[in-house]
């Protein structure tokens, strides 16, 4: 398969699960109906439905997939390790403990960016504790570590947090936002997230010929004239930037930059730098596809997407390890 | 024309010095020969060289920024990493990476002397194949036409040929030498003194992290300094094929 055909029949099929999104729901509007009141609709009820609650949720699904399958790519390219993920170095450990803080103390209800601006300044802490950890110099090796401490850290003071609450219900509203969902997202929450995913798209988009460089090695990525220390910058920041954003609006959803990486790395010649549109795409289409899906499995028990992301992903990662056991060793 | 020079170039681990005040330079058209025990310095020098290492001293290429000094040095660390089973000519088109400008795809010319070194390292038939799929000796033939096709005046290569067999082991070092004829140079790191005192034009000698002799094979493989430096005696005669040199034994 050439790249071009790659490339087109991911947007083909982003561009198909973009339109079922818009077309799935409780509400029961035929699909001529809804689309023709999505683009001429006159304010009534399904012109509302279709753009303030199912548009929002439609963009929002492409979003947080894009941003969470880049972030896996540009983490498994820079680490050179197929099992890299954002939640891997702590940003969304971190940015999920933020968010928590944020819902336990009341500072959520305080003002309207509240609670995205905690979870993204949890992925920052993170990020920079991860930079103190591992050094301007430091190695892959000290930078997984590094992440593995700060995710641990991260959620023993989430159970803290939980554990401490004084009020019951607090702690399971903040406990249902920690699985992850889309339901009942509005433009409100495009606009807080796109800005700061907008910055980690292009951060991680400038890393590809470095990360391709990578593969030889960091020596001789450094001898071909990569600037190792500033990639290093982009890509935590990147990541930081895109899954805290991600996070802030959907809680928790992993396995997106994990599973969509490992599925396109073999269709595009295993290069780490065309990995990350590729999985940018594929990121979208998997998020759309889920989101779909707790729809459709059960409408009226609000199934969280990153319960199923979860449910669907870790086998299909047991089975890629499997599958790619003689590589990794 | 002056390739590489350092000048009391010095690496310290701790308190310790890895490389001491080395100072040597490479002009054009030269193939030196790195040698020197397990822990002489070697990968030191030659990393610190390239400005990988934080060091004292100065060298030549450190103050050129990092774009222009993949143009003008090429390096081949002894570590053959290849961390994607990415195509072979892949791989060795990342060797292109230092011409072309962001986000330029690579062109004809590319094509070519990624086409040309495949052929000088004997992989014309490996170049869709997965390089992680190679044998260890083929991928680091892979890896050294990674470093030709970079086209730069001088190559830094440490141990390039540990793993090979020999026909591709003479094969590597007289395309060194060709490349020396071309007016190019390189300083190649090695163990098999043999290989050395054959195809080098100079040797440099470390113990230490020290130089401790810089000049022409013969003079450089003397028995004082090999026993000195080694523990060994050799045997060391220019016949009709040129400079024999054979290890004999380890002196006691």
């Amino acid at each position: 398969m050439s790249r071009r055909a790659i490339f087109s029949g991911l947007a083909l099929v982003v561009l198909a699960l973009f339109v079922l999104s818009l077309l799935t729901g409780p509400a029961g509007f035929g699909p001529g109906e809804s689309l023709a009141a999505l683009l001429t609709g006159q304010g009534d009820a399904v012109s509302l439905v279709m753009r303030e609650i199912r548009l929002p949720r439609a963009i929002l699904a492409v979003m947080v997939g894009a941003s969470l399958g880049l972030s896996g790519a540009a983490l498994q390219g820079y680490l050179r390790n197929p099992l890299a993920e954002p939640g891997l170095i702590g940003v969304s450990g971190s940015a999920a403990l933020g968010a928590v803080i944020a819902l336990q103390t009341g500072f959520a209800a305080m003002f309207a960016l509240a609670l995205p601006f905690a979870a993204l300044t949890g992925a920052l802490i993170a990020v920079l504790l991860i930079l103190a950890l591992a050094g301007p110099r430091g190695g892959s090796l000290t930078l997984i570590l590094a992440g593995i401490a700060i995710s641990a850290l991260a959620g023993a003071l989430t159970s803290l947090v939980l554990n401490l609450s004084p009020n019951p219900f607090a702690v399971s509203e903040t406990v249902f936002w920690m699985l992850g969902s889309l339901a009942d997202r509005s433009f409100w929450h495009v606009g807080v997230a796109l800005p700061f995913m907008a910055v980690g798209w292009v951060l991680l988009g400038l890393t590809a010929r470095g990360l391709d460089a990578l593969t030889l090695g960091e020596d001789a990525a450094a001898s071909l004239g990569i600037r190792l220390g500033r990639m290093r910058l982009m890509v935590i920041f990147g990541t930081a930037s895109a899954v805290g954003a991600a996070t802030a609006v959907a809680g928790a959803i992993g396995f997106v930059g994990l599973v969509v990486p490992h599925m396109l790395r073999p269709l595009l010649g295993a290069r780490p730098g065309l990995l990350l549109p590729a999985s940018a795409l594929g990121g979208a289409a998997l998020v759309l596809a889920a989101d779909i899906a707790v729809r459709l499995v059960l409408p009226d028990r609000d199934l969280k997407l990153g319960v199923l992301m979860a449910i669907v992903g870790a086998p299909l990662f047991l089975h890629l390890i499997y599958k790619t056991r003689r590589q990794l060793a | 024309m002056t390739l590489l020079s350092l000048k009391g170039l010095t690496v310290r681990r701790g308190e310790c010095p890895v490389v001491d005040h080395a100072t040597l330079s490479i002009g054009a058209g030269e193939v030196v020969g790195l040698i020197g025990p397990n822990g002489a310095g070697k990968t030191t020098l030659m990393r610190a060289a390239l400005g990988l290492l934080p060091s004292k001293g100065d060298t030549s290429l450190m103050a050129l920024p990092p774009a222009e000094r993949a143009r003008r040095v090429a390096w081949l660390p002894q570590s053959r990493e290849i961390a994607w089973p990415v195509a072979v000519e892949t791989l060795v088109m990342l060797g292109r990476v230092p011409h072309l400008s962001g986000g330029q795809r690579p062109g004809p010319d590319d094509e070519a002397a990624v086409a040309e070194a495949l052929h000088a390292m004997d992989l014309t038939a490996f170049a869709a194949r997965p390089a992680t799929e190679l044998s260890g000796g083929e991928q680091a033939r892979v890896l050294i036409a990674r470093a030709l096709v970079q086209e730069t005046p001088l190559i830094l290569a440490d141990e390039p040929t540990a793993g090979l067999d020999p026909g591709h082991q003479i094969a590597t070092l007289e395309r060194f030498g060709n490349l020396a004829r071309d007016g190019k140079s390189v300083l190649v790191s090695l163990h098999d003194l043999g290989m050395a005192a054959r195809h080098c034009s100079r040797l440099i000698l470390m113990d230490r992290g020290r130089i401790v002799a810089d000049g022409a094979p013969d003079a450089v493989l003397s028995p004082d300094r090999l026993a000195d430096v080694f523990g060994i005696r050799a045997h060391l005669s220019r016949g009709p094929d040129g400079l024999v040199f054979q290890p004999l034994s380890v002196i006691p």
